[in-house]
C-alpha cells in the first residue's frame, strides 16, 4: 500500500530536475583580457573579504598576470614560494628566452616554471570556480582565454583523534575526521591493496560536497556496488551536510525504525567490511562513514570481538545480544508481569515487589512510562550539555531524581532498577543508531504489554521481527544469515570461532572471491 | 535489485524442512496424547504415534513426489494440467475453503488457551482479533519473508520444549507407564487416526516447492521435516503418560502445556512456566497460522488474480475471524478441528495422492 511512498527518490529527484539550471554565465568561456575575468570573478563572488587577487607582471610589465585564490582555503606558503617567487624572482634569473605574451606564455608557465604536481588547465568560469572554491588557486595570463589551476589546498583541519562513539579498550585509537583526505588516507593504509577502488563523486547541486565509494573490485559483489551507485546517483539537492543525509536516501525503507545503514568512525571497521565485500561511502565534511548492505547481527557486533581472543569475544557477543532483549523489552516484562501475570513472579518476590508498590498510585504502565521518559530526558539533557555540566545531570538525574522519587512514593525501587538495567543495556549496543531505535520500540512495547500482557509482549516480538524479515539493506535481507539461513556464517554471529576456523569470507554481502585463507596456510 | 543471488525469492531444502516442521508443529501437540489416551491402554500410544507418524511421512513423500514432478508450476497449474482446468478450479477452491478454515482454528487456539493460561477475564474476542492483525501483518509482507520467519520462531521454540522435557524427566513414575502391549490392534489404530490428524501440515509441499532452490528436494525435505515433529510427539507422549498416567491424560485439555507446570526454574526465579511456555509456544503457533493464511491468499489469487493481495486480505480476514467465534464452547471448538482435519485428509491427501497416480498413469510431466 505505502509502495509509492517508500522510493523518494525517483519522485523527489524528477521535480527537482524541473527548476531552472543556475545562471547561464557561470559555463561561458573566460575571457582573453585580464581586467575583464578580475572583474567578472569579483562580481560573482561578491568581492569578499577572503577572495585575494594577486595581480603581477613578468618580462618587464610586458605581460600581466594574476593569482586569485580564497584565503583560508589555500596553503599561502606553497603559493608564495611554488608559484609567485618562481615566476617572479627565479624565472629571470633563470635566463631563459621568454615567449610572447598569451596562450603561448601561460603554456610556457605551466610546463616549465610553475613546480607544483597538480595543475590543470581550464577554459570555463564554471570549472575554475569549482576549483577556486575548493581551494585551488587559478593564475591567469593577459591575452589568453585559459586559466591554470594549481592545487593549492591547506586549510586548518581537525587532528586525528580518538573516536568518541565508538571507544575501545583494545584496538586502534584513529578516528575519521571531516577531511576526507585524511579519510581515504586512514582506509588506505589499512588496505594496501590494487584492488581498493576509490569512485569518486560530488554530491549537492551548490555544496558541491566530494563523495567517495570505497570497495574491492574483487570482493565486493558488483551488483551490490552498481546499486550502491545507482542509488548516489539520485541524489539531487541543494546540499549535503552529513553522511546522515547520504544514509536517508539510499535506505531501502524510510518507515522503518531500523538503520539501513552502518555509520562508524572507525577506519579499522571500514577496512575490515571492505574485505567483507561491503561497500563504504566516505564523505567530505563528516567523520561518520557509512557501510552497506548491513544486517541486524552486524550492528551488534564489535571489532573488539575480534581483537580480543575467540573465547571473550564470544561471551561479549553473546552479552549484547542479550542485552539488545533487555534493552527492548525488560520494562515491558515488569508491567505484563506486575499487571496481567503476578502469578508468574516467586511468590516470596512478588509479596515484596507488591509491598514496594504499596504507596504508588499509578499502574505499572504509568510508573514504566514516567521512569523509562525521564531516563530518555536525561540522555537527551545530558548529550546537549558541555561536559562538565552533563556530568552534573547524571548524577542529579540518577541519584536525587531515581532516589527522591522512590521516597516521594511516585515510583517501587523495582521500576528505577528495572529502569537502570534497560539503561546500561542499551549503552551496551555498539551501534549508536541501533540503540536509537530499540530506545524508540521500547515504548510500543511496553504499551502492549499494558494492554495484553505477556501475549502482548510476545505478539510485538513476533511483529518485531516480521518488519526485520521483510526489511532489506540494499537488496539484502535484514537477519542474514538467520534467516535466510546461511549456516557457513554463523561461525562469526552469536559465537566467534577462532579466526583460524574462518577460511572463507562471511557469505552476507556476497563477495565474488570468498576465501579468506589459503587452506595449509593457518597453523 | 534482485540480482544479488540470496536476495532471490527462493527458499532452499533445509528451510523447506524447517518450514514443514513448523507447519505441522502447532496446536495439535498441545491435545495429542489425550487423544491417545482415550482410545489406547496405558503406554502402548506410542505404537500409535509411530504408525501415524509412518503414514504422514508416506502421503508426504508423495506429495513431495507430486509437487516436484512440475517444478515451474503452481498448485492450480498442475492440476489443471494432470485433470483440466475445471476440476483444478474446484480443487484449488477447495484448498483456499480449507487454508481458511485452519487459519480460524489456529488463530481460535491461540484465543481459548491464552485465556485458560494467561489472562481469564479479557475476553476471548479481542485476544483472538489482536492474533489475527499479526497475522495480517505477516501476510502483508513479502511470501518469503513469511516464510523465512519460520526459521527464527522454530529454534526457539525447539529449545523451550526440549528444557521442558528434560525437567519432568524425574517426575516419570514407572507405575504409569505399565503394562506394556495390553491394547488391541483396533485401538491402537484408532489412536494413530487421532495423532495423525495433528500431524497434518506436510500438505504445503504442494504449493511451496515452486519456491524452493532445487524443488527435486521436496520429497526428501518432507520427511525430514516431518521427523521433527514425529521425535517430539513420541517424546511428549511418553513423557505425558509417564507422569500423569493415562487416566489423568484423558482429562486434560492441553496435556502437554500442563507437562510445563512441572518445571521448575533453578533458583526459583520464574513460577508457573505453562504460561510462558504457552506464551512462546504462540510464535509456532503464529508460523502455522500465516503459512495457512498465506495459503488461503495465494490460492484464492491463483484463480481471481483482479483483486490486489492487500485486497484480499481486507476480504479475507473478517471471514476468518467470523468463522474463529463460530464455535461457543471447546467442545465445539474441538468437533469443528475434527471435523476439519477429516475434510483436509481427503483433498490434502486422498485426491494429491490420487492426481499423483493419474499423472505418473498418463505421464504427464513439466513441459518447460
Amino acid at each position: 500500500m505505502f509502495r509509492k511512498y517508500m522510493r523518494p527518490t525517483k519522485t523527489m529527484a524528477s521535480q527537482l530536475k524541473r527548476r531552472p539550471q543556475q545562471t547561464p554565465a557561470l559555463s561561458t568561456p573566460l575571457f582573453a583580457r585580464l581586467e575583464e575575468n578580475l572583474s567578472a570573478i569579483k562580481q560573482t563572488l561578491g568581492n569578499p573579504q577572503d577572495l585575494i587577487v594577486r595581480p603581477f607582471t613578468i618580462d618587464n610589465a610586458s605581460q600581466a598576470c594574476a593569482v586569485v585564490c580564497i584565503d583560508g582555503l589555500v596553503d599561502s606558503d606553497l603559493i608564495n614560494d611554488k608559484v609567485v617567487k618562481h615566476i617572479q624572482l627565479m624565472l629571470p634569473a633563470s635566463g631563459k628566452t621568454l615567449p610572447p605574451p598569451g596562450e603561448e606564455m601561460l603554456t610556457f608557465l605551466l610546463n616549465e616554471v610553475l613546480s607544483t604536481i597538480e595543475v590543470k588547465r581550464e577554459t570555463t568560469f564554471e570549472a575554475m570556480y569549482d576549483r577556486v572554491l575548493a581551494g585551488d588557486t587559478a593564475l591567469f595570463v593577459d591575452g589568453a582565454a585559459q586559466t591554470i589551476l594549481i592545487d593549492s589546498r591547506g586549510w586548518e583541519t581537525r587532528s586525528i583523534d580518538e573516536p568518541v562513539s565508538e571507544g575501545l579498550v583494545r584496538g586502534p585509537r584513529e578516528g575519521f575526521t571531516e577531511n576526507i583526505r585524511d579519510n581515504t588516507m586512514l582506509v588506505r593504509r589499512r588496505v594496501r591493496d590494487c584492488q581498493l577502488r576509490f569512485d569518486t563523486m560530488t554530491v549537492g547541486r551548490r555544496s558541491k560536497t566530494d563523495l567517495i565509494i570505497a570497495y574491492m573490485q574483487d570482493i565486493a559483489h558488483p551488483a551490490i556496488v552498481q546499486e550502491v551507485k545507482r542509488r548516489l546517483a539520485t541524489i539531487d539537492v541543494d546540499e549535503v551536510e552529513e553522511s546522515g543525509f547520504i544514509e536517508q536516501w539510499i535506505e531501502d525503507d524510510f518507515l522503518s525504525p531500523f538503520p539501513q545503514c552502518q555509520v562508524t568512525e572507525r577506519p579499522d571497521k571500514v577496512a575490515s567490511a571492505l574485505f567483507q565485500g561491503r561497500v563504504a561511502i566516505l564523505l567530505d565534511g563528516s567523520p561518520m562513514g557509512l557501510i552497506v548492505p548491513v544486517t541486524l547481527s552486524v550492528m551488534l557486533h564489535s571489532p573488539e570481538d575480534f581483537y580480543e581472543r575467540w573465547i571473550v569475544g564470544t561471551l561479549a557477543r553473546m552479552l549484547r545480544y542479550i542485552a539488545a532483549f533487555l534493552a527492548v523489552f525488560s520494562p515491558a516484562l515488569y508491567v505484563a508481569l506486575v499487571t496481567y501475570h503476578p502469578g508468574l513472579i516467586p511468590s516470596d518476590l512478588a509479596f515484596s515487589i507488591a509491598a514496594t508498590r504499596e504507596g504508588v498510585p499509578f499502574p505499572a504502565f504509568v510508573e514504566a512510562l514516567l521512569m523509562v521518559a525521564t531516563m530518555e530526558l536525561l540522555q537527551e539533557a545530558g548529550l546537549r550539555l558541555p561536559k562538565p555540566i552533563g556530568q552534573t545531570v547524571g548524577i542529579v538525574g540518577g541519584l536525587v531524581i531515581g532516589e527522591s522519587a522512590v521516597s516521594a512514593g511516585l515510583v517501587s525501587p523495582v521500576m528505577v532498577i528495572v529502569v537502570a538495567l534497560t539503561a546500561i543495556a542499551s549503552f551496551a549496543i555498539p551501534a549508536y543508531n541501533l540503540a536509537l531505535t530499540f530506545r524508540m520500540i521500547r515504548f510500543g512495547v511496553m504499551f502492549a504489554a499494558a494492554v495484553f500482557g505477556l501475549y502482548g509482549v510476545v505478539l510485538t516480538f513476533i511483529a518485531i521481527f516480521i518488519h526485520l524479515a521483510n526489511l532489506t539493506s540494499l537488496g539484502v535481507p535484514y537477519l542474514t544469515p538467520f534467516a535466510p539461513q546461511l549456516l557457513h556464517d554463523w561461525k562469526d554471529l552469536v559465537l566467534r570461532a577462532p579466526v583460524t576456523f574462518m577460511r572463507k569470507r562471511p557469505e552476507t554481502a556476497q563477495p565474488t572471491d570468498d576465501t579468506r585463507m589459503k587452506t595449509g596456510d593457518a597453523p | 535489485m534482485n540480482n544479488v543471488s540470496y536476495a532471490d525469492q527462493k527458499i532452499g531444502s533445509r528451510e523447506m524442512v524447517i518450514i514443514i516442521a513448523n507447519a505441522v508443529i502447532g496446536v495439535g501437540i498441545l491435545t495429542f496424547p489425550r487423544s491417545i489416551a482415550d482410545e489406547t491402554d496405558a503406554f502402548d500410544g506410542w505404537i500409535s504415534v509411530l504408525i501415524a507418524g509412518a503414514a504422514a511421512c508416506l502421503i508426504g513423500w508423495l506429495l513431495g513426489r507430486l509437487a516436484s514432478r512440475f517444478p515451474n508450476h503452481t498448485f492450480f497449474e498442475y492440476v489443471a494440467l494432470i485433470a483440466g482446468r475445471p476440476f483444478a478450479y474446484l480443487l484449488t477452491l477447495l484448498f483456499g475453503v480449507y487454508s481458511t478454515l485452519l487459519a480460524s482454528f489456529e488463530i481460535r487456539a491461540v484465543g481459548n488457551i491464552a485465556k485458560q493460561y494467561l489472562f481469564t477475564t479479557t475476553p476471548v474476542e479481542m485476544i483472538t482479533l489482536a492474533f489475527l492483525l499479526i497475522v495480517q501483518y505477516a501476510a502483508a509482507g513479502s511470501r518469503i519473508a513469511l516464510l523465512r520467519l519460520n526459521l527464527l520462531f522454530l529454534p526457539i521454540v525447539l529449545l523451550v520444549i526440549f528444557m521442558v522435557q528434560v525437567y519432568t524427566l524425574r517426575f516419570l513414575e514407572w507405575e504409569n507407564v505399565r503394562p506394556f502391549f495390553s491394547s488391541d490392534w483396533m485401538s491402537l489404530l484408532k489412536g494413530a487416526k487421532g495423532v495423525g490428524l495433528s500431524l497434518s501440515g506436510s500438505e504445503i509441499v504442494l504449493f511451496y516447492t515452486v519456491l524452493m532452490r532445487r524443488p527435486q528436494d521436496a520429497p526428501k525435505s518432507v520427511i525430514a521435516g516431518l521427523a521433527i515433529p514425529i521425535l517430539l510427539y513420541m517424546t511428549i507422549y511418553m513423557l505425558v503418560i509417564g507422569v500423569f498416567s493415562p487416566a489423568v491424560a484423558k482429562n486434560l485439555t492441553y496435556p502437554t502445556i500442563e507437562l510445563a507446570k512441572g518445571v521448575e526454574v533453578p533458583g526459583g526465579f520464574i513460577e508457573r512456566v505453562e504460561s510462558l511456555f504457552f506464551t512462546i509456544w504462540i510464535m509456532t503457533i503464529f508460523n502455522t497460522c500465516t503459512i495457512w493464511f498465506d495459503l488461503a491468499l495465494s490460492t484464492l489469487r491463483s484463480m481471481f488474480t483482479r483483486l490486489s493481495k492487500f485486497a484480499w486480505i481486507l476480504i479475507l480476514s473478517p471471514i476468518v475471524y467470523l468463522i474463529a467465534m463460530t464455535p461457543q464452547n471447546l467442545i465445539q471448538f474441538f468437533a469443528f478441528g475434527d471435523r476439519l482435519s477429516y475434510f483436509g485428509a481427503v483433498i490434502a491427501y486422498v485426491i494429491p495422492v490420487l492426481l499423483l497416480a493419474i499423472a505418473k498413469l498418463r505421464g504427464v510431466k513439466d513441459s518447460g
